[in-house]
């Protein structure tokens, strides 16, 4: 990626403002008579560069944390800032605005969609910027031979296998520049050869200065990682630095 | 401020690039299931094309209608004499009394004496008869008029010439046949120069002139009610008064009838086309006052123009109805299309809401489609809708106009209501949620 800010893997800075804040972040649903309460105060901040793993047990939230730190959901309570913003202050067009030029999703089940080719689903988050036909078509190429798939451009998702759809997720997840890469399970849906293919990905992007933000069950991402939080009933059960964050510092 | 340069409607008008993007987008998903979307146009295509169609030939109608009525002559007041319906039995008891009905030379005289702003009056007088031309005959009537007749009814002479004043004042042996007379009596010649019978008389044909508009009620007197193409023989008012006097004596169902009868029809011509009701009014109050009997009828063309305008009117409002009907079936027809291809694209929706996609954007994608939609089946009805009068006009021989704003006004009818029918789901599509629809299946 070109005009990456961060010089290599020094990820954890002290001088620099957080990317993400959250502040006693907390998400409860009402179902009838009942609540359920999925986060109960998760106060965390994410720096520039950093490739921040979140695991734990099944349905103790992390999903629901991702969606929130992605713009698609609102806490109960609590106070999120996205790269000095506070979200809450956002209206809905400043939101999608924000989800397009900040933030880059890569889901579980890929999140194709079916009747575009890959360089249009590329295009998809530029043609939304409001970039011009002329001006998107090369930087769609351009990502397209990043991840690998110059030979598979005018393609349609259908006909890719899995680890080259969520290849061109990754690819359009970048197309405009995020500030963080969001993922939720991305290699979930796939074989142990072609996940590693996608988490190599990963690691090069986190390399180039990337800051990642990762939702696995994974325990290989261990090793890859710089930086893991543990939920647990909605709570951050444990949030640690790797021996690679602290070998980098 | 870069959002309102972003602003996805601004967007679309400053580019056509985004524009053509949009439809072509829209139309890839159309394409996608096209048997649906063409079932679904149809609702429109059939509500526009019958909007068009039902036009053309409305519209062809009433301009029939109101050609014929201006035949008639719109600064014309016609007056024309009745035989009373009672009438039939006082002749039954009494066989000798001569029956004595219709418009005097008394009411001429006092219309042309009192009632301002006239200036002609033209009377005349029709008897059947048969006409003989060689071995061929015709039931016709045998029409007494004036030089100024055809001016008068707005009628062409075809071949020839009409009388002149001097033939009326020589009581002249001339006469004037119409189109289906010359057609039943001459039809291989040109009937011009050549002689017609009535009983013993013969007359010497000068000319030809165009049959009577179907709105002339014609030859009221009688019991054979003439349609528009009857035959009718015109000879000079003087020759008719010589010859047949004011009585007619007829033969019919085994007994004699006398009538009297002074004149059968009178054109009055009033000189402002403004003052035609008022002074049609006074001449009503007039023969009122002279007519016990209900032995006389007036015509007055303007008011039937102002009839035919209403019934005009009248049909467009039903027709509107209709066509306001079949466009709501066809809107909801899309509605329907648009709630299905919304729910089914739930996870598409959410998708584009992840990477960035506004509300609006949303709207405008799923609107550009039924846009397209209800333009493509407008643009078929259109087509369609101009081909069916075509058709009719050419099998049916019905008079049918195209205004060229009618296809123009039911395109854009048609487009509205995509508009208006695809609102609903286009903004129910923009105001999901976008986890629950990435969690669509
Ligand atoms: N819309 C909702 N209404 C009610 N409860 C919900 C809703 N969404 C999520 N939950 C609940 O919130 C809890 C956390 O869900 P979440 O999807 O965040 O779990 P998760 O940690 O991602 O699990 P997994 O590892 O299985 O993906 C679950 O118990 C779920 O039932
Ligand atoms: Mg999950």
């Amino acid at each position: 990626m070109a005009g990456a800010p961060q010089s290599g893997t020094s990820a954890v800075s002290r001088a620099v403002e957080p990317i993400i804040s959250l502040q006693d972040i907390r998400k409860s649903y009402q179902q009838g008579e009942f609540t359920t309460h999925v986060l109960q105060g998760v106060t965390l901040d994410i720096m520039p560069g950093e490739y921040v793993c979140i695991m734990g047990p099944s349905g103790c939230g992390k999903s629901t944390l991702l969606n929130i730190l992605g713009g698609l959901d609102q806490p109960t309570s609590g106070v999120y800032m996205l790269g000095g913003q506070d979200i809450a202050q956002l209206n809905d067009d400043e939101l999608s605005q924000a989800r397009c030029t900040k933030l880059g999703f890569i889901f579980q089940s890929y999140n194709l969609i079916q009747q575009l080719s890959v360089l249009e689903n590329i295009e998809v988050p530029l043609y939304y910027k409001g970039m011009k036909d002329s001006e998107m078509r090369p930087i769609a190429e351009r990502l397209a031979a990043k991840v690998g798939l110059s030979h598979r451009m005018h393609h349609k998702p259908t006909e890719l296998s899995g680890g080259q759809q969520q290849r061109v997720a990754i690819a359009r997840a970048l197309a405009n520049e995020p500030l963080v890469i969001l993922a939720d399970e991305a290699t979930g849906n796939l074989d142990s050869k072609s996940g590693n293919e996608i988490l190599d990905a990963f690691d090069h992007l986190n390399r180039e200065g990337k800051t990642l933000v990762f939702v696995t069950h994974d325990e290989r991402m261990v090793e890859r990682c710089s930086r893991i939080i543990r939920l647990k009933d909605g709570f951050v059960d444990s949030d640690t630095r790797t021996k690679r964050a602290l070998m980098a510092a | 401020m870069p959002f309102l340069s972003h602003h996805p409607i601004l967007r679309l008008i400053l580019s056509p690039q985004h524009l053509g993007r949009s439809m072509a987008m829209g139309l890839k998903s159309i394409w996608l299931h096209r048997l649906r979307s063409f079932l679904t146009a149809l609702g429109v295509v059939f509500g526009v094309a019958s909007v068009v169609a039902m036009l053309a030939i409305g519209e062809g109608a009433s301009h029939e209608a109101q050609e014929q009525i201006r035949k008639l002559g719109s600064q014309n007041i016609i007056l024309q004499s009745v035989k009373p319906s009672d009438s039939s039995g006082a002749t039954n008891e009494t066989r000798s009394m001569i029956l004595e009905y219709g418009i005097t030379t008394r009411d001429i005289q006092q219309i042309k004496q009192t009632v301002p702003g006239i200036s002609i009056v033209v009377p005349s007088r029709q008897i059947a008869d048969v006409a003989w031309a060689g071995q061929k005959k015709e039931d016709s009537q045998i029409i007494g008029a004036l030089p100024i007749y055809p001016q008068m009814r707005n009628r062409t002479l075809l071949q020839g010439r009409f009388f002149t004043d001097l033939e009326i004042e020589d009581r002249a042996a001339v006469c004037v046949l119409n189109e289906a007379l010359a057609s039943k009596l001459f039809p291989l010649n040109t009937p011009t120069g050549k002689a017609v019978r009535v009983q013993r008389h013969y007359y010497k044909v000068i000319g030809v002139i165009e049959d009577e508009s179907s709105f002339s009620p014609g030859d009221t007197g009688k019991s054979s009610a003439s349609n528009d193409s009857s035959a009718q023989l015109y000879i000079p008012f003087s020759t008719l008064m010589d010859q047949y006097g004011e009585t007619f004596f007829r033969y019919r169902s085994g007994s004699f009838e006398a009538e009297k009868v002074e004149f059968h029809e009178a054109v009055i011509r009033v000189g402002d086309i403004k003052e035609v009701e008022t002074r049609a009014e006074a001449v009503r109050h007039i023969l009122e006052r002279n007519h016990k009997k209900n032995d006389w009828r007036m015509v007055v063309p303007v008011e039937l123009l102002r009839q035919a305008e209403r019934t005009k009117q009248i049909f467009s409002i039903v027709l509107g109805s209709i066509a306001a009907i079949s466009l709501i079936v066809g809107g909801i027809g899309i509605m329907n299309i648009m709630l299905a291809s919304v729910t089914e694209r739930t996870r598409e929706i959410g998708i584009r809401r992840a990477l960035g996609a506004r509300q609006v954007d949303i709207v405008l994608q799923f609107l550009i489609e039924t846009v397209l939609l209800s333009g493509v089946g407008g643009i078929l009805g259109v087509v369609l809708g101009l081909g069916i009068p075509v058709a009719v006009s050419h099998f049916a021989g019905v008079t049918t106009v195209i205004k060229p704003w009618a296809p123009i006004l039911a395109f854009s009818v048609s487009v509205i209501t995509g508009i208006a029918f695809g609102i609903y789901p286009a903004r129910r599509a923009a105001s999901m949620n976008p986890v629950e629809a990435l969690r669509h299946e």
